[in-house]
């Protein structure tokens, strides 16, 4: 394994604006050999390195299959913006991959359902990819289910939503809107996403659900599904915090007793429950 | 690790043969008293503080000249090993970059390997937490491992406790189980030496000395014991994890919130204390215009999680409370650790009451939360 504090080299492939406060960036690591023994699972995050200003944690929003690493990020902060500022050719250092990802092997027969609120759905773009290529039959079958909720601030705040279509043809998808833009023709809901659980009838014996988003969002949802009889076992969340080091080193991840960076940052809700909820953990 | 050995007799006047053996090889770090503390440094003999004693309390530290006959009259300053196994700021490498390359060089390593002598109990288990922390993962940290991998352990029993240790409570000390390759006890009028790895053992038979008796280890264990009945301070260990655990909205936390100034000294004192953070530095003379590029080093330095910054992510702070970020302190050290890593991250050093400028006691603060509230 590579030596996890040093960062190595990769080439931006191409970038592409996603929202107004978001884009998708695609590397390349530029050594063959790296490159070969570089393996992530859907959920985990790299550290995305720009010498001179520093370091960013971003998950990786492409498929393990894909052939370049992409990473959709919002413009936040110093290195987020530098980050923004490359072009194709350019390039920046990454360490990674970091952290617990999704259990996709134990959604494998389950139905499926994946909750995403704002940028939440980066590592969860990363599972409906790999989903979308690996995974038969390709298309909507009885069982197991495949469902996507996404909810945004307002239309224009939906990433990849050129790619929704593309979902559609494996998902059952249903998107939500905090508010509506009255200028533009919206056909999708307004509300919180956690409303959207209305309309699917889910299964609780053999659902699985993959969440990630605000933590407020988090909450709520979890909130939901357990009153849906969704057991806490079988409820993922994707945990924020402020990965510095990525190897549960630096301390500034915690979450309680948890190290977000290599403890999750995909927890089994049954692991955190006693500590959602707890103010300024 | 350990290695059964007899116990051997080392005269006082020669401890001196153990710094003749090591300081070839080693830097050797031990006591010496600089601005009227006791820190630690690269020493030789001559700087051990025989004669002084300090006398501690919360947020005050005196030292004073004693006539007390031992060598180590004195109990644990405000540093320890963290500051030359976890440097305070550590160069992790430098880079060059240009638009289409980046180069990263690690950085050269100090040569001479470390010999510590006169380490406590205390120590040595927070120094065993530290090998959990940086070298067993789940990835090893390089620059812990290249300082730690040679390192010569010189323990010593303490035989009388400081003013405001509590280790005997947190089953710590004071006397020295594991982790070091000899081990000094004070006795009356020698050393008893005791070696714990095959290194110990060679240097022991460098020394040529001669075998304890039974009298000497006796001795040992009643001096160790005596310290440990000595302390004045404890905390009831056996209710952790989980009174913090079931504490985290008592009104005890806001009323320490009062007291804390969050000057972060008990996290730089603290030998447990591990966070940190890192950053590039850039000189202006390091960027150039044309080829585009510029180079620096990206250097790790302690971080305190009484900073504001420490919970900051763009858009939000996890713990913008002064209440939330004493109680993540003391709930790591008396309750996370022990998850994390199956070990106290409280070793009962006292370091953070003493050097508390508000005299904020853990002991006491531990056993304010047992009340009702």
């Amino acid at each position: 394994m590579h030596d996890r504090s040093t960062p190595f080299e990769a080439t931006i492939k191409w970038t592409r604006k996603e929202t107004r406060d978001t884009f998708t960036c695609a590397v390349r690591i530029s050594n063959r050999e790296i490159q070969k023994g570089y393996r992530f699972v859907p959920g985990q995050f790299n550290m995305l390195y720009v010498p001179g200003i520093g370091e960013a944690p971003i998950s990786m929003s492409s498929s393990p299959l894909d052939r370049d690493i992409m990473h959709t990020v919002r413009i936040a902060g110093d290195v987020t913006t530098a980050l923004s500022l490359l072009r194709a050719g350019e390039v920046i250092g990454i360490r990674g991959p970091f952290g617990r990802g999704w259990p996709i092997e134990e959604a494998k027969d389950l139905d499926l359902l994946i909750v995403a609120g704002g940028l939440g759905i980066a590592p969860l773009r990363s599972v409906a990819r790999h989903i979308m290529k690996t995974h038969s039959p390709k298309k909507k079958t009885a069982h197991p289910r495949r469902m996507l909720l996404y909810g945004a601030k307002t239309p224009k705040d939906i990433v990849f939503r050129d790619e929704f279509p593309r979902f559609r043809d494996t998902f059952d998808v249903s998107l939500s809107v905090d508010r509506a833009d009255p200028e533009e023709y919206w056909r999708g809901e307004t509300g919180l996403v956690t409303q959207l659980f209305d309309r699917l009838s889910l299964d609780p014996v053999r659902t699985i659900v993959f969440v990630c988003g605000p933590e407020i969002m988090m909450q709520t949802s979890v909130r939901e599904l357990i009153l849906r009889e969704v057991p806490e076992e079988k409820i993922f969340v994707s945990m924020e915090r402020n990965m510095n080091c990525g190897m549960g080193i630096c301390g500034h991840c915690f979450f309680g007793p948890k190290f977000v960076c290599k403890d999750g940052p995909v927890f089994r809700f049954s692991e955190i429950s006693g500590l959602m909820g707890t103010k300024e953990l | 690790m350990s290695v059964t050995a007899t116990a051997r007799k080392l005269k006082k006047e020669d401890l001196s043969f153990v710094f003749d053996q090591l300081s070839a090889s080693h830097r050797v770090i031990g006591p010496k008293i600089e601005g009227g503390v006791i820190v630690l440094a690269e020493i030789d003999i001559h700087d051990i503080p025989t004669g002084f004693e300090d006398h501690q309390a919360a947020g005050s530290y005196s030292l004073i000249r004693s006539d007390r006959p031992e060598i180590f009259s004195f109990s644990v300053g405000p540093d320890s090993f963290k500051r030359f196994l976890h440097p305070p700021v550590s160069e992790m490498f430098t880079f060059r970059r240009s638009r289409t390359s980046i180069t990263i060089t690690p950085p050269g390593r100090e040569e001479k390997p470390l010999a510590f002598i006169g380490i406590r109990a205390c120590d040595l288990s927070a120094m065993k937490l530290y090998d959990r922390i940086f070298l067993e993962g789940p990835v090893k940290d390089n620059t812990y491992a290249s300082l730690r991998s040679n390192a010569f352990i010189i323990a010593l029993n303490c035989s009388r406790p400081g003013d405001n240790c509590f280790c005997s409570s947190m089953g710590t000390g004071p006397e020295v189980k594991d982790g070091y390759d000899i081990v000094l006890t004070e006795l009356r009028d020698s050393f008893l030496v005791e070696s714990g790895t095959v290194r110990g053992q060679d240097l022991l038979a460098r020394l040529a000395l001669e075998e304890a008796t039974g009298i000497d280890v006796d001795e040992k264990q009643e001096r160790t014991a005596a310290c440990g009945r000595a302390m004045k301070k404890s905390i009831r260990a056996k209710e952790l994890p989980g009174l913090i655990y079931r504490n985290p909205d008592h009104p005890h936390w806001a009323d320490i919130a009062e007291r804390d100034l969050e000057c972060g000294n008990c996290t730089q004192v603290c030998p447990t204390c591990f966070c940190n953070a890192t950053y590039d530095l850039v000189r202006l003379s390091q960027v150039s215009f044309k080829p585009p590029g510029l180079s620096g080093v990206r250097v790790r330095k302690w971080d305190s999680c009484f900073s504001r910054n420490f919970g900051r992510v763009h858009g939000g702070n996890f713990r913008p409370s002064r209440r939330a970020r004493y109680r993540q302190w003391m709930s790591h050290k008396l309750a996370y650790t022990i998850e994390q890593f199956g070990l106290p991250g409280c070793v009962g050093c006292g370091r953070c009451i003493t050097w508390c400028p508000a005299g904020i006691d853990i002991t006491m603060e531990l056993e304010a939360l047992r009340d009702a509230r």
